[in-house]
């Protein structure tokens, strides 16, 4: 593999063709050895202890001499053995990871307080969402009134996923020292299915996407755009939720809100992962993504376009897959989805952010007045993901089509049983995926 | 500081501004591109948010506030290239394909 044939020798492009061949045999093993990897570091992440709930409870209960936990539910005596009330834990998924606090009960059934065990929210949303001040204000609430959801836990707009984490969290501590020591059953909060105008139009798009590939290409153009604007309107602007790395890694670590709540995210994740798995182009990224549509409404002012060198695209995008790789990592061995973030979405959607997604988002939408969606060839993670998922469908289906060419030979005879077990000693039979490159050139826009 | 609270200070500026706007005219005149009304606003406009990005960058700066400096100055500053691209293609309108190039 990779000699180049003598009638080949001196013909142009025979020196690159199996270099690239070559290339693309080993991309699905290194994105097998990536999935390896970051597995092994979700167990790791996964085994490491979690933090001490001890010295939260005996803050919560200052007098108290000795803390204990006793079927779930902590208790608090002073030093003549007298009990001071009861804490529990509660844990909830938010939108950085898990979030873990407990909640202290007086033996009156008031709130004694609520502290923050564990938190993986970005600071933006934690700054924004104001927990521990919201906390200290839960004390002296009754166990009625927190399962009503009477004392001010309601989620903050902007913050919706970290402050519903917390409400989630507190209603579940309360409910167990309730039961436990109270004999009390709160009642379960209503949780209604939220299907709103978000999820028709993420569902609306990724159809629009279906049917543009039956359309000729003047309306699969136009209805592109319509697309992209919509997605840029209402997944971008209005309810700044496009997909990140940070959504990606929270799936791999199991700490996406609740389906019940967070539908649109599911769809979004659901919608990405089935159709790169099937297409060449995933759809969310054609038809859905806001940041795709800025940066294509910003090319359309664009001025004179310039051709990022092939070299220099395979670097940068080598470097993306890197660093996708590295921030996945981090994320899944500290349990902590939000490290993931490196996206300059949040700043053009919410003007939030910390300073180096500002920083990126003005080179990204200055760049993109010059190279088609820079931002989308050279930077985003999901192309990364995109194409690893790509290289292992193409993988599989080479290897189905080498085996089902084995199986003609056989049957036809042309191949002695004793020599035919071996894959590498038949030729395969032409196939349109077969022993084909990528599909797109490092430094092709994907738009 | 104190220069910038000083009448010289806007005089300069006035100044500034005065020649920026003839140079504006006098290129636009050697390029042979007309320039109605529409594109003197258009391009005013452009000059006026233009001077504002690098105002909010300076008295944001000047009072402390470096990360509103910074991300206003990202914010703005990046609105006004995209404004400047935009501005560019409407402002190039009606071009004269040789152009005047009597400049001197």
């Amino acid at each position: 593999m990779g000699a180049i044939p003598p009638a080949e020798q001196g013909r142009p492009g025979a020196r690159c063709r199996p270099r690239a061949r070559r290339r693309g045999a080993r991309r699905p093993a290194v994105t097998l050895a990536a999935l390896l990897l970051l597995a092994a570091a979700l167990a790791w992440g996964r085994t490491r202890p979690g933090p001490a709930v001890e010295p939260h409870v005996r803050a919560i209960f200052p007098a108290a001499r000795t803390v204990a936990p006793r079927a779930g539910v902590w208790h608090a005596w002073n030093a003549d053995g007298v009990t001071l009330g009861w804490a529990a834990p509660g844990r909830a998924g938010g939108y950085g990871g898990p979030l873990a606090l407990v909640v202290g009960v007086d033996t009156l059934g008031r709130i004694a307080g609520a502290r923050v065990v564990e938190q993986r929210e970005t600071p933006t949303f934690w700054r924004l969402a104001r927990i521990p001040e919201r906390l200290e204000g839960l004390a002296g609430a009754s166990l009625e009134e927190v399962g009503r959801g009477d004392r001010g836990l309601a989620a903050v707009s902007g913050a919706t996923l970290s402050t519903r984490a917390v409400e989630r969290s507190v209603r579940d501590a309360v409910t167990l020292v309730a039961g436990e020591q109270f004999d009390l059953r709160l009642p379960a909060p209503p949780r209604p299915f939220e299907f709103g105008l978000l999820e028709v139009t993420v569902l609306a798009l990724f159809a629009a996407g279906l049917a543009a590939g039956r359309l000729r290409a003047p309306a699969r153009r136009r209805l592109r755009w319509a697309a992209q604007l919509t997605g840029l309107v209402v997944l971008g602007f209005w309810k700044d939720s496009p997909i990140t790395l940070a959504k990606l890694a929270g799936l791999f670590s199991g700490f996406l809100p609740d389906v019940r709540t967070g539908l649109a995210v599911w769809l979004l994740l659901a919608g990405f992962l089935v159709t790169s798995a099937l297409r060449d182009r995933n759809l969310y990224c054609l038809y859905a993504c806001p940041f795709g549509a800025a940066q294509r409404v910003v090319g359309l002012v664009g001025i004179r376009r310039v051709r990022v060198p092939p070299s220099a695209a395979r670097l940068l995008e080598a470097t993306r897959d890197i660093i996708v790789l590295g921030l996945l990592l981090a994320a899944l061995v500290t349990l902590q989805p939000a490290l993931a973030v490196y996206e300059p979405f949040a700043p053009l959607f919410s003007l939030r952010g910390e300073t180096f997604q500002w920083v990126l988002l003005s080179v990204v939408l200055v760049a993109s007045l010059a190279i088609p969606a820079p931002w989308c060839a050279f930077l985003c993670p999901m192309r990364t993901i995109e194409r690893g998922i790509g290289d292992l469908r193409r993988a599989v289906r080479q290897r189905a089509v080498r085996r089902r060419a084995v199986r003609r030979r056989r049957r036809r005879g042309g191949v002695p049983a004793a020599a035919g077990g071996s894959l590498a000693a038949t030729a395969p039979a032409p196939h349109r995926d077969a022993g084909r490159p990528p599909p797109r050139r490092p430094g092709e826009t994907p738009c | 500081m104190q220069i910038f609270a000083s009448g010289g200070f806007w005089f300069l500026e006035g100044i500034l501004f005065v020649v920026v706007v003839l140079a504006f005219r006098a290129w636009m005149h050697d390029r042979g591109v007309p320039l109605p009304a529409w594109k003197w606003a258009v391009f005013l406009l452009w000059l006026g948010f233009a001077a504002f990005t690098i105002a909010f960058v300076g008295t944001s700066f000047g009072e402390g506030e470096p990360t509103a400096a910074t991300r206003g100055g990202l914010l703005f500053g990046t609105a006004a290239v995209i404004g400047g691209a935009a501005a560019w293609r409407l402002l190039m309108r009606g071009r004269e394909p040789g152009g005047r190039h009597t400049a001197g």
